[in-house]
């Protein structure tokens, strides 16, 4: 890309101010806000247009610079989320530098909020404070890396495996990181899944068939990242492989027999071989996709009985006892007791509320939705009446959220198939005592759809509709400094704008990791994942945004507060130079918070594009047009 | 401007992934609050050293709204080193005799409407009540 690299001539910025047909116009004085603009320093054009991303708006711009009337550009008009990548991209076009431009919000931040007389006069500030940062722009360049054509993938449930598919048909090499001697994570603890009620072992048989048979595709069980460094393009990780123990030994036991890619019921996909001895595995990754998924929520010890009553139960352990081929009858039979009736209780460990549930060990509430556990419920009611016509089958709700595609038709066949339903308040949760007048259990519960009527209902058992928890990354989430939530999921940066990326360029999430999701939308964000990991992979190369700290080294006295402050490892090191200790930055590791530029006494580093003296130009410029003359 | 806008102006910091999209979020609502607030973008406003915080005072701003995501923030550690610079600043103001309801340390997110237009109220209402920076401490 050639650029005019004229930022070291006198700034001579052209102002363009947006009508946005009548959106911005309506309400701010557009003529008076170019008459201010145009007698600014720097100013050398100040124009208006109707729609200043069309194309005659745009080429206003591209003339101004191809005739040298202006060098650098401030483009007053909707949210620079909507059209700053525009406008950089005419800048381009014209030959010059993108980065010699600033965005004034004048509608989302003007039109739209304020009316009369005002909105004009904070249009102009804003636009003032635009001319102020852009007489201080320099014209930055996208920071390129090598990138290795290949990923890493953590996790081998539908997610990852999902991802690394996907990685690996855009002809990048992928290593997918198991922690367990499985594949297929969750998903292998279900039996029918909605909303299609394919089954578990199919889904996860043909998923991992496809895996396993990509040539492109190292699987690595018993797996987990032990080593993390680098940056986009060239991650330096170490794969530490030990073989299995504890749980993991009993579930190997169960498929001993399996061949490699045969799904075992309620363990997993075989994934042979499991390795003898430890070993270690380096490898240069471009990008990562973190596919970690999810724990079920375990009841604390008498929770609703859990734990003190053994006809308590949990909805996977209900899920794995219908499984069971043999269970079959006009009525379902737990432990040799037939059951008359059941009970199944939604939220549990979900939508907790301070102050009326119980912090788990960690002192957090779950105060998510889980999401998919109100059709897995409904699904698991419906299967129930229809294999066990004479079990009875109760749902005790706060909400019903069948959001998904599909899922509503649970519920309604659950009403059909006879399921009674009662709805409680999260204060008055139901109540299962031991014994009843012909059964096992008595549940007690305040019936909000019969106006708060106490209803004692005798079950033979009672099934915790569980949600999904976040599982304990910490390890993972130290060495990688990734970013937590406050529901403890892992963060991306942004749900609609930067949905699956993290602020460190070339990591992105996918699956139950970020959120509780079902296996189809855990898909589509491995989807998304790994389509984004291969747009920067496939070039060979990564252009990184420019705006990250840099150290002016006259000024840099070499304290290495910025490398204390510093929040991603190693972005920031002390060299020795001629003259001592200096700072520097790697500016493929340095994630842009500019943390450090508050962090330096002598003012010796500065975030790119976001310097302090850009923002100090702004702040006068604000003052000078807004303060009331002699305040 | 505004009847209702202090004639001091409220500089908001706010961050491009939650409080500056939650500004947007206002905007599309077409929900109005004082006009006397310039809302500038950062990537997170832990880059603000303390001296940026009283040169602004000193230039004539009359309140500074920090909006950054909280806890959200995408730059783990982020928040917490922000949170410890805001209790120095304070520090500083009370030196210079500033009064601290001048700076305001929130989370707003990209959809907290309702709370955005709290704060800005409740700051133009801080920054009416003190008038010009800095004259707390000469009545003091
Ligand atoms: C009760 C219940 C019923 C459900 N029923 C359905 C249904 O019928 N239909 C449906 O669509 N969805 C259903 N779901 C949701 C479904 O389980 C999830 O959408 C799915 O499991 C998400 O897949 P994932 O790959 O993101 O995570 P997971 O399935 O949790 O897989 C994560 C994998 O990562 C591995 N791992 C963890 N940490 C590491 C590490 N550090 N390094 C390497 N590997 C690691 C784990 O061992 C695991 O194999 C149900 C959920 C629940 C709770
Ligand atoms: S999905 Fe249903 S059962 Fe699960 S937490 Fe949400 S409302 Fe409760």
């Amino acid at each position: 890309m050639s650029k005019l690299n004229n930022c070291q001539e006198q700034p001579k910025i052209g102002v363009y101010v947006c009508h946005c047909g009548g959106n911005i116009s309506d309400h701010v004085d557009v003529a008076k806000v170019v008459e201010q603009a145009g007698g600014l320093d720097n100013v050398t054009v100040a124009r208006d247009n109707s729609f200043m991303c069309s194309d005659p708006g745009q080429e206003l711009i591209i003339e101004d610079i191809k005739s040298g009337k202006v060098n650098r550009i401030v483009v007053a008009s909707c949210a620079p989320a909507l059209h700053e990548s525009t406008f950089r991209g005419a800048i381009a076009r014209a030959g010059m530098n993108p980065y010699l431009y600033e965005h004034a919000n004048i509608r989302e931040q003007v039109s739209w909020v304020h009316h009369g007389p005002g909105a004009t006069d904070k249009a102009t500030a804003l636009v003032a404070a635009a001319v102020g940062k852009a007489g201080e722009l320099e014209a930055l360049e996208p920071i390129r890396v090598e990138a290795e054509a290949h990923a890493t993938v953590l996790g081998g449930g539908v997610a990852g495996m999902s991802a690394a598919r996907d990685l690996a048909a855009q002809g990048l090499k992928v290593a997918l990181v198991e922690k367990s001697p499985f594949l297929g994570g969750q998903v292998a603890q279900l039996d029918k899944t909605f909303p299609s009620n394919e089954a578990a072992g199919e889904l996860l048989s043909a998923l991992a068939a496809q895996v396993l048979a990509d040539q492109r595709i190292t699987v690595y069980t018993c797996a987990e990242l032990s080593e993390y460094s680098g940056y986009v393009g060239s991650f330096k990780l170490k794969i530490r492989r030990t073989p299995p123990s504890g749980e993991d030994l009993e579930r190997l036991a169960l498929a001993k027999d399996a061949a490699p890619g045969e799904f075992v019921p309620f363990v997993g996909v075989a994934a042979w071989p499991v390795p003898y001895e430890a070993e270690e595995v380096a490898l240069v990754s471009g990008a990562i996709v973190l596919a970690t998924g999810f724990e079920h929520y375990t009841p604390p010890m008498g929770e609703y009985g859990y734990g003190q009553m053994p006809e308590v139960i949990t909805l996977p352990e209900l899920i794995r006892l219908m499984a069971d081929e043999s269970a079959t009858g006009e009525q379902l039979v737990v432990n040799g007791k037939p059951v008359g009736s059941l009970a199944l209780i939604h939220c549990v460990g979900s939508r907790q509320i301070p102050g009326v549930h119980q912090p788990g060990p960690d002192g957090k509430l779950n105060q998510h939705c889980s999401r998919v556990c109100c059709t897995a419920t409904l699904q698991a009611a419906c299967e129930l009446r229809e294999k066990f016509p004479e079990t009875n089958v109760f749902e005790l709700y706060r909400d019903i959220r069948t959001y998904g595609r599909g899922h509503e038709e649970y519920y309604l066949n659950a009403g059909r198939s006879g399921v009674i339903f009662a709805r409680f308040e999260p204060e008055a949760p139901p109540v299962v005592t031991q014994g009843g007048e012909d059964s096992a259990l008595t549940v007690t519960v305040l019936d909000k759809l019969l106006a708060g009527e106490e209803l004692a209902i005798g079950v033979d058992l009672v099934v915790l509709a569980v949600g999904m928890e976040p599982r304990d990354n910490q390890s993972l989430v130290e060495k990688m400094k990734l970013p937590v939530g406050a529901d403890r999921f892992l963060l991306e940066v942004h749900p609609k704008l930067r949905p699956v990326e993290l602020p460190a360029a070339g990591i992105y999430l996918a699956g139950a990791c970020q959120a509780p999701m079902d296996t189809s939308e855990a898909a589509n964000a491995a989807g998304a994942a790994a389509a984004k990991a291969g747009a920067i992979l496939s070039a060979g190369f990564v252009e990184l945004d420019p705006f990250v700290a840099e150290v002016d080294e006259s000024k840099c006295v070499g304290s290495g507060a910025c490398v204390q402050a510093c929040l991603a490892d190693e972005a920031i090191e002390m060299i020795d130079t001629q003259v001592g200790k200096r700072a520097r930055v790697n500016p493929a590791l340095c994630m842009g918070c500019g943390v450090c530029v508050a962090a330096c006494e002598q003012g010796a580093i500065e975030l790119s594009g976001w310097t302090l003296g850009q923002y100090e130009a702004m702040v006068d410029a604000i003052v000078a047009q807004a303060l009331p003359q002699g305040a | 401007m505004d009847a209702c806008a202090s004639k001091y102006p409220i500089l908001i910091l706010a961050t491009e992934d939650c409080s500056y999209p939650g500004a947007n979020s206002v905007g599309q609502a077409h929900q109005n609050y004082p006009d006397n607030t310039y809302i500038i973008r950062t990537p997170t406003p832990a880059l603000f050293p303390e001296k940026f915080y009283l040169d602004c005072f000193a230039k004539g701003i009359g309140g500074i709204i920090i909006m950054s995501c909280g806890v959200e923030c995408p730059y783990e550690g982020a928040y917490p080193a922000l949170a410890k610079r805001v209790d120095r600043i304070y520090a500083l103001m009370k030196q210079k005799g500033l009064d601290i309801r001048r700076l305001r340390l929130t989370a707003i997110c990209t959809v907290c409407n309702r709370a955005f237009i709290k704060e800005v109220n409740l700051m133009n209402q801080v920054v009416a009540e003190l008038g010009a920076p800095g004259s707390e401490a000469r009545a003091a």
